[in-house]
Formats: structure tokens, C-alpha cells, sequence
């Protein structure tokens, strides 16, 4: 499923728990997409030859406070394999939590998967907030 | 060296910063080309192997029908014999002779394709497995451009609307209260919802005489005058 249709897709979709999408397809064609469930953190999605990739932008390694990088890190490490569906990770100075999927998954499985990463985000942040500034 | 491993030395290297392309862009375009240059070449190995293989079932054709003609002799030569022609099966006998050996020749030539065609198609599955190996090490490489770019994305937005101090936790506590508000109104939808079966339980109540009973204007006269009396 390439992004566009996705795009179309989602747009006009309402998950089973009642969550609905916006989704664009950005200029630098990264499909930018805003779950009802959890508006402040879009989840980014782009593609590569086997995989549907979901990026959320938790935050900056700058909006760590001050001498607690390693602690947080060892607890990312630690309530990665709690969360479903997604892990963080880190991406140059960005802590981002994100999903891979087959590229031939059901467009319901994505939705879902969505869903389910937008709830994730507002977990995993409620959980390490007491670590950021 | 595997791209992951290309990737760990990257990082301890220094690489760090988001956009800073940490897998090598030579590596890839190198991956690539092999990934490219492999399937041109399996195509055309497939292709060959098409014709080696439509040559050795002619082969083939040829040794079991020149089998066919030397026992066809075999039989007539035993006829000569039986009925004393020597001469003629002598003649027989030569000509089998000529057909065994071109049926020989055929039949090594035939077994020398079919074992360079099990070899060709054993090359064939071992590149098949080099390139598919090769591309999910490609794909690694893929992924991890795609998440820088997908990361820029958002950084670019994230600049645009501002990033300060507690910017998470107001994000978080925003969030949060829609979320509060949604439930709230979820709650107040149920909360309507069993007022109104409330009252139309009454209603239906009332219906039977069973409750509370307004007794309209007449006991309310009845109960001033009572008041008036005492």
C-alpha cells in the first residue's frame, strides 16, 4: 500500500475504538498523521522495499534534565519490551518511539497499529515525565 | 562488514547528529550494483539454461529413439540369421554397430548437460540466496535513512511550534484533558441516557397507579380547608 492511498484511506476511517485520523502527505512525501486519540504527537510514516515505518517524536535529548540521560536511557531500555506494538529509540538527538509493519499489511492492521502508538506515546511519556525538564 | 556492525562503528565514531548520513552512501550505491549486476546475471544464466535444457531433452529424444531402431535390428539380424542370410546380417550387424556408437556419443553428451545443468541451477539458487541476502541488508540501510528522514520531519515541526522547557508535560496535560473532557461527555451521555429510561419507568408507573399520586385540585382544596377548619 503505497502513502497516498493510505492517506486517502485513513482520512475517511473511524478505528473500533472510536479514534479517528488526519492524515498529509508532506512535500517531502513523509505521510504526517494525527490520531483523535492523541493530537500533540504525530506519528510520521514512510516506507522502504519491505516496511511500513510509524515514527513518533517523543522529544530532545536537550529536554532531559540535567545529569539524568543515563537513567532515562536504562529505563527506555527496560519499558521498551512492555509497550505493544511499538519501541523507543533514538534517532541522532530525537528519543522516537516507533512501529515497523510488513509494506502488504491490511490497511485495518495499520489503522490499529496507529491507534495503538498514538496511546503508547501519552504511557510512555506519562512514565518517564518526572525525568524531563 | 554488515551493515549493522557499519552502523555500530558510525556511532562510536561520533556520528550522532540527526541528517548525518552514518551508513556510508559509496556502501550502498556498491550494494546496489552488486544486487543489480547478480539478477542480470541470473537472468541470463535462467535464460541459457532454457536452451541447455531444450537440447539435452532432444538428446534424450535421440538416444531412446536410436535405442529403438538397434533393438528394431537386433530382431531383423536374428531373422537373417535364423533363415541362414549370413551376408545380409553381417550387413545388419554393421549398421547397428554405426547406430551404438552415434547412440554412445549421444547419450555421454546428454549426461555431460545434464550434470552442467544441475551446476548452472545450483549457482543460480546460491546467487538467489546472495541477493536476497544483500537486500535486506540493503533494507537495513533503507530503514535507517527513512527513520532520519521521517525524524527530520518532525523536528522541522516541532521547531515550528516552539519547543521550550515542559514542553512534554503541557503537551501531556493538554492531551489529557481532551481526553478528561471526552470521558466527562461520555459520562454525561450515560448519565441521559438512564434520566430518560428513568422516566419513562415512571411514566409507565404512573400509568399503572402504582407511585407517588398528585391528587390535583380537589385535594388541594380538600387540604386548605381542612387547614381552615383546624
Amino acid at each position: 500500500m503505497d502513502l497516498d492511498e493510505l492517506a486517502f484511506q485513513l482520512n475517511s476511517y473511524v478505528g473500533e475504538e472510536g479514534t479517528s485520523f488526519d492524515a498529509v502527505l508532506n512535500e517531502d512525501g513523509i505521510l504526517e498523521v494525527i490520531c483523535s486519540n492523541n493530537d500533540e504527537f504525530p506519528i510520521h510514516m514512510t516506507t522502504t522495499h519491505t516496511q511500513i515505518i510509524a515514527v513518533t517524536r517523543l522529544f530532545d535529548i536537550s529536554e532531559v534534565a540535567q545529569g539524568s540521560v543515563n537513567e532515562l536511557d536504562e529505563m527506555c531500555l527496560r519499558l521498551s519490551p512492555a509497550i505493544p506494538l511499538s519501541s523507543i529509540g533514538r534517532q541522532g538527538s530525537a528519543y522516537i518511539l516507533f512501529g515497523a509493519m510488513a509494506l502488504n499489511t491490511r490497511f485495518e492492521v495499520v489503522a490499529h497499529e496507529l491507534e495503538v502508538q498514538a496511546e503508547n506515546t501519552i504511557d510512555v511519556l506519562e512514565a518517564i515525565e518526572e525525568l524531563l525538564t | 562488514m554488515s551493515v549493522l556492525k557499519n552502523i555500530m562503528s558510525a556511532l562510536r565514531g561520533g556520528a550522532n547528529e540527526v541528517g548525518e548520513s552514518i551508513v556510508d552512501a559509496n556502501a550502498v550505491r556498491i550494494l546496489e550494483q552488486e544486487i543489480r549486476d547478480a539478477e542480470i546475471a541470473i537472468s541470463k544464466a535462467k535464460g541459457s539454461l532454457t536452451k541447455m535444457k531444450a537440447t539435452e531433452i532432444q538428446l534424450k529424444r535421440d538416444v531412446s529413439s536410436l535405442n529403438i531402431d538397434i533393438s528394431d535390428y537386433e530382431q531383423k539380424t536374428m531373422q537373417a540369421l535364423s533363415s541362414g542370410k549370413e551376408v545380409l546380417a553381417t550387413e545388419v550387424a554393421q549398421k547397428i554397430a554405426e547406430l551404438e556408437v552415434d547412440r554412445d556419443e549421444k547419450h555421454s553428451e546428454q549426461q555431460a548437460l545434464s550434470a552442467e545443468i544441475q551446476k548452472i541451477n545450483t549457482l543460480i539458487r546460491s546467487r538467489e540466496k546472495r541477493i536476497q541476502k544483500n537486500k535486506r541488508e540493503l533494507d537495513k540501510v533503507k530503514t535507517i535513512k527513512e527513520l532520519q528522514r521521517a525524524t527530520e520531519s518532525i523536528s522541522t515541526n516541532v521547531a515550528a511550534t516552539g519547543s521550550s522547557d515542559h514542553r512534554v508535560s503541557q503537551a501531556l496535560e493538554r492531551v489529557k484533558k481532551k481526553q478528561q473532557n471526552w470521558q466527562d461527555q461520555m459520562e454525561a451521555g450515560e448519565w441521559m441516557d438512564s434520566e430518560n429510561a428513568g422516566d419513562s419507568l415512571d411514566a409507565k408507573l404512573a400509568a399503572e397507579g402504582i407511585g407517588e399520586k398528585s391528587g390535583g385540585a380537589s385535594a388541594v382544596l380538600e387540604r386548605l380547608k381542612a387547614a381552615q377548619g383546624a
